[in-house]
């Protein structure tokens, strides 16, 4: 299958760069697959699983939050906030992370500023938990 | 008399020595922490490229004549983000930092975030406004540091408390050169932005300005995160270099001191013999 050069960015390291067969991240409009060719394209990314198919047909799961993709020229750049690949991810640690951020939920009301940032943590705890499963 | 002055020599060089102990230590401890500083500065470098074109690419198709964090308005007041060590012993590091604010700052009325202690120290003193009472630190500063400070700068000038964003940190060129570097966080200059060459119809999952928006604080966050990197860095390279030039010129003083003290006991020597033989002539 035809392939494109992909990047895969934080600010903390170059996570991926090489050519993929598939790209598939979750945008605040909701998953997207970037396959070779795509058209120019830039989505500000949401939090969830993200997997991308490299050269050799291999799938590699991962979870992904905040951020912007773009397609453009063909190349794609993936700038995440955070980018962890599945075998990276602590999933003891994420599970604990989703019962406190759940706890927390419990406790605050809506319009919290709190809120906001417990939802976050818990929606990252999901995307954590969802890629390693 | 010779005698005297035999043991203060002798005391001079103990305690030059054991200077001479502290700064190598020290230099050793800078050593080591250099690699992981440099190896953590060269993995932060790619964001702040990819970004630049990621974000160029979305500028280029924006319509509106206002692009939030791009469009300069009338500059009333400032904020400077300002990156300083830990410590001191570091060479001219902190005061560098501190001189090229004070310099680029004339007459205009800001508000600061500083990183690190020296600075946060220093801009306290002075009776600026600190923008946050945060404790930033420098050495294992983390990303999720660098995402609250973006944010509570992407606020400040959302909230028009100021209306320009500097970043004061030290650039790490090489080993033996580091040099301070003023840059404007915001507005995001489009001249920064590589200009794209073949504007084709790109396709928007959300409005570009919106994209924008949603992007540029992490863009700082990014930027933010590298700047402590390279700082961090040189800060550790310049107290390296500071440390090493203090115990070769400790090293010289010995020298120097073990001269002259030989030249003390020689001479004591010489008048014992000379006192002893004109006693034996008598």
């Amino acid at each position: 299958m035809a392939t494109f050069h992909l990047q895969i960015v934080t600010p903390d390291r170059l996570v991926f760069d090489g050519q993929a067969e598939r790209l598939v991240a979750r945008t605040v409009g909701g998953d997207v697959c970037i396959l070779a060719k795509h058209i120019d394209y830039a989505a500000p990314l949401g939090i969830g699983a993200a997997h991308i198919v490299d050269e050799d047909g291999k799938e590699h799961k991962a979870a992904c939050s905040g951020g912007m993709l773009t397609v453009y020229g063909g190349e794609a750049i993936l700038m995440a906030t955070t980018f962890e690949w599945a075998e990276e991810i602590d999933l003891a640690r994420a599970e604990r992370a989703q019962q406190q951020a759940e706890e927390k939920l419990r406790k605050l009301s809506r319009d919290d500023r709190e809120f906001v940032l417990a939802s976050a943590k818990l929606k990252r705890a999901i995307a954590r938990i969802n890629a390693v499963e | 008399m010779a005698g005297a002055s035999m043991k203060d020599i002798k005391l001079r060089i103990r305690s030059v020595e054991s200077t001479m102990q502290i700064t190598k230590a020290m230099q050793l401890v800078a050593t080591s922490k250099l690699r992981r500083a440099k190896e953590r500065m060269e993995s932060s470098k790619p964001f702040g490229v990819l970004a630049r074109q990621a974000i160029s690419a979305a500028v280029a198709r924006c319509e509106d004549a206002h692009i939030p964090y791009l469009t300069p308005r009338e500059s009333k007041r400032r904020c400077y983000v300002i990156i300083a060590g830990e410590r001191g012993l570091a060479g001219g590091y902190n005061s560098n930092v501190f001189k090229a604010v004070a310099a680029h700052s004339e007459g205009v009325e800001y508000c600061v975030l500083p990183i690190g202690r020296k600075a946060i120290d220093k801009y306290q003193h002075m009776g600026v406004q600190l923008l946050d009472d945060t404790q930033y630190r420098v050495e294992g500063a983390n990303v999720g540091a660098c995402f609250r400070m973006a944010n509570l700068l992407v606020e400040g000038y959302d909230q028009q408390q100021f209306d320009e964003v500097w970043l004061v940190y030290t650039n790490f060129h090489t080993m033996m050169d580091q040099q301070v570097d003023v840059q404007q966080l915001l507005p995001v200059i489009r001249a920064e932005l590589p200009e794209d060459a073949t504007p084709v119809s790109t396709v928007y999952e959300e409005e570009p300005a919106e994209t924008l928006r949603k992007v540029v604080p992490d863009y700082l966050a990014g930027r933010l995160y590298s700047a402590v990197c390279d700082s961090f860095a040189s800060e550790v390279a310049m107290r390296r270099n500071a440390m090493d030039s203090a115990t070769k010129n400790a090293d010289a003083m010995i020298s120097e001191l073990r001269l002259r003290y030989n030249r003390a006991r020689q001479g004591a020597i010489t008048q014992e013999i000379t006192e002893i033989v004109a006693g034996a002539e008598e």
